[in-house]
């Protein structure tokens, strides 16, 4: 069931791959959705696959903040309130380091970390006032061990589940109701992903199946395609809880 | 608007947005007159939660949850030590986080009579005076409850939502034992039917405080304003008069002007800035020709216990919804209040409480042993199910040792020193055993070991009285020394009766409001002629 609090989804970088997914899914669960992407074109492949008018795209570019803090405005003047928030949109530059400049590098983190950076900032202006809300930071592996010609991409995706710690320490204490989860999708077959991975629409559902469970206790958890991403114990921990007879919580998994 | 706060002159500024200064503001603004609010903390979210959380140290994160930024220095019993007390500071002050219990003294907290005689002799303003303000204070924050079987007077209450059944039957169990309880008088509203109403922050049904109830109205008429993020650090004036206050905020320090000021920034900070406010016409700091500035401050003591309903009933969730006044005066003594907490003793909550036992106990240096409280929270959460948690107030006496101190290596920083006093702990004994006694046959513990102080209630330290040489404010709660200075936080109390502080505080803040609403009309009247 969706909470009835709910009234518009955001998913950037709804053009294509995932975030075209993402978008689809909420559409057929009901939900009003608007897609952020830069390529009208691209949206636009989007909403004739929605076969809805409960999709909206518009055409924003996450990179530039002004463009992020007007679209918010132009949603709440005309549409509604944002009260789920999918940060999707990333851009994966095969780079070597030779070919990189400070301002290439740059780029690459202003959309990835810089856009999950606007878009959270401007949509918690609006959850803050009621104090629900739900938001996505979808991520990667990509920096627990880079490959070759990915620095940008690396740092960028590690930041932006720093980012998602950040938000934790700041919100939830106060906001316990505005839910924060990374989530790491898997690998998938998109432009993005490889060859023989795995159906964005499978991932999708499990995406939008955590978008939807709102449960303050998952504030803060990292789920792994459909499963809680267990947070690490110390070996005090473990010797502690197995004194004290304490079985390690059980990770949880996203219903579909 | 084109005039910054700084160049106007307003006719009310007022220092603090909780139970003294939010209703006072709101009340004058409706009257019409400009009030401008200074706040040392920040606007804050209306929509976050309040939990206060000591073990956030961190003083910026500390201001933007809107509590008291740094630590209070302390001395009790000639022990130093530094702590985090329950001091709000934002939109709303202490108020944001309080439990919500505005709860009547009885009228032996303010009369004198043969029967009960007063520690000082009675306040200047009789409990009848204070009736009228009662009511007033408990319409505007929309009190409900039911009447205590006890008192003589009813109050201006709501009716409360009907007791769920565990609550329902722990009052009934309550009675059997002989006791009076009722449901206690509740700043806020459960409501069955409304869906949003087990959240803590229900938007259709907010809990009333300094800022509902007060800063959010006054701002509504158009003639407040109020400055967050302002920290009040003198007042500026001559023998006799106020003219402008010094502040800092983010920008800089400047200085703000206005008719009359209205200091309510706590029993704690409310002295602590006129000691801080010395000059050549006041060399002892400012409204302190009786030397009593800072004085006199008293804290109450908690008794807490936790309450398991009879076997018939489970506890369904935390209640603040039940208070009794058996023991509120007791074979000729002063006593208190006994309510409901609003926590739930369930496995955690126990942990808790007897971690914080174990932290005071001569095993503390032990900290492996800490984690062994587990074990017999366990076995009593699954044995009774969880309790509600109560405590009993116990009224604290002043005494003029007992005193706000200015820290002269830090200023800003909040300090007092405080012995407590025999004669408490004698009436604690009494207290305990007396509840004991009241719950014989019911399934209770004491939560508490040592004397607790409550140092959410700190009053006092600048008593009102009708002796300019025995007491700081006159009975209008005006400073003696100036005339154009009054004080409504917790200070004014010359005695801290034996209950909540909140609704007095309010109360009394209304009628000081009228009193200067009072003021100004008449040298309009005057201008006019």
């Amino acid at each position: 069931m969706i909470d009835p609090r709910h009234d518009i989804a955001l998913v950037t970088g709804a053009g294509s791959g995932l975030g075209q997914a993402l978008a689809l899914e909420l559409v057929q669960k009901g939900l009003s959705v608007i897609g952020f992407g830069r390529r009208d074109s691209a949206l636009q492949d989007t909403m004739s696959k929605a076969q809805s008018d409960r999709f909206v795209p518009m055409v924003v570019d996450v990179a530039d903040s002004k463009a992020v803090e007007q679209a918010f405005q132009s949603i709440e003047q005309t549409l509604g309130h944002v009260t789920l928030l999918i940060n999707n949109a990333g851009i994966y530059p095969r780079r070597d380091i030779f070919d990189e400049t400070g301002a290439s590098f740059m780029e690459v983190v202003g959309t990835n970390l810089g856009g999950t950076v606007s878009c959270t900032i401007s949509a918690l202006l609006y959850m803050g006032e009621t104090g629900f809300g739900r938001i996505i930071n979808v991520s990667s592996f990509a920096d627990m061990a880079p490959l070759p010609a990915s620095s940008a991409y690396a740092v960028s995706k590690g930041a932006g589940r720093i980012f998602g710690a950040a938000l934790h320490a700041d919100l939830h204490d106060r906001f316990p109701e505005i839910i924060v989860n990374t989530w790491m999708p898997g690998m998938l077959a998109t432009d993005m992903g490889i060859q023989d991975g795995l159906d964005p629409a499978i991932a999708a559902k499990w995406g939008v199946g955590l978008a939807l469970w709102h449960d303050p206790s998952l504030n803060g958890a990292i789920f792994e395609m459909n499963r809680e991403v267990p947070a690490p114990r110390g070996l005090k921990r473990k010797i502690k809880d197995l004194i004290l007879l304490r079985r390690p919580p059980k990770p949880r998994v996203v219903e579909v | 608007m084109t005039e910054t706060p700084t160049d106007q002159i307003w006719d009310v500024i007022v220092i603090g947005t909780g139970m003294g200064g939010g209703p006072l503001g709101r009340w004058l603004a409706e009257k019409g007159w400009s009030v401008l609010y200074l706040e040392r903390g920040p606007q804050g979210h209306p929509a976050a939660r309040h939990d206060l959380n000591y073990e956030m140290g961190d003083p910026v994160a500390r201001h933007v949850r809107g509590y008291w930024p740094t630590p209070i220095q302390a001395t009790i019993n000639g022990k130093s030590f530094s702590f985090f007390a329950p001091i709000g500071s934002g939109v709303g002050g202490s108020s944001t986080f309080y439990a919500g219990a505005l709860e009547r003294p009885e009228p032996h907290d303010l009369d004198h009579s043969e029967a009960r005689p007063h520690p000082t002799g009675g306040w200047p303003v009789s409990y009848a005076e204070m009736q009228p303000w009662f009511s007033a204070a408990e319409s505007m924050f929309k009190v409900n409850g039911t009447p205590d079987p006890l008192g003589e007077s009813d109050g201006t209450l709501d009716p409360p939502s009907p007791p769920r059944r565990d609550e329902a039957a722990l009052m009934q169990k309550l009675a059997a034992n002989g006791l009076h309880p009722y449901q206690g008088h509740l700043c806020f509203h459960r409501d069955e039917d409304c869906p949003t109403c087990k959240e803590t922050r229900c938007p259709k049904h907010p809990k009333m405080d300094g800022r509902t109830a007060g800063v959010d109205p006054a701002l509504a008429t158009g003639r407040a304003e109020v400055q967050v993020n302002t920290a009040v650090r003198k007042f500026i004036g001559d023998t006799d008069h106020v003219s402008r206050v010094e502040i800092e905020t983010p920008d800089g320090v400047e200085t703000l002007s206005a008719r009359y000021f209205v200091l309510a920034a706590g029993a704690l900070a409310s002295p602590s800035l006129l000691l801080r406010s010395q000059s050549e016409d006041w060399p002892e700091g400012c409204g302190n020709s009786s030397g009593l500035v800072g004085r006199n401050l008293m804290f109450h003591m908690n008794e807490m216990f936790a309450l398991w309903p009879p076997r018939s009933a489970r506890t369904e969730g935390p209640t603040k919804a039940i208070a009794l006044r058996d023991l509120y005066f007791k074979d000729g003594q002063r006593l208190g209040l006994i309510q409901a907490m609003g926590i739930e003793a369930r496995y955690g909550e126990i942990v808790h409480f007897l971690n914080l036992a174990f932290d005071r106990s001569p095993l503390r240096k032990l900290t492996w042993l800490r984690q062994f409280t587990r074990i017999p929270a366990l076995i009593a959460s699954k044995l009774f199910g969880s309790a509600a948690v109560f405590v009993g107030i116990l009224e604290d006496l002043p005494y003029p040792e007992n005193r706000v101190i200015v820290n002269s290596d830090r200023p800003d920083q909040l300090a007092f020193q405080y012995d407590i006093a025999p004669e408490l702990l004698k009436r604690r004994k009494t207290f305990r055993s007396e509840i004991r006694k009241t719950l014989r046959g019911m399934r209770w513990v004491f939560l508490n070991h040592g004397p607790e102080l409550n140092y959410g209630h700190a009053c006092g330290t600048l008593r009102f009285g009708s002796d300019p040489a025995e007491s700081v404010l006159d009975p209008n709660c005006k400073v003696h020394d100036l005339d154009n200075l009054y004080v409504t936080d917790a200070s004014f109390m010359p005695t801290s009766c034996g209950t909540n502080p909140s609704l007095t505080i309010a109360a009394n803040a209304l009628r000081v409001a009228d009193h200067i609403h009072k003021t100004l009309s008449r040298q309009k009247d005057c201008k006019n002629d």
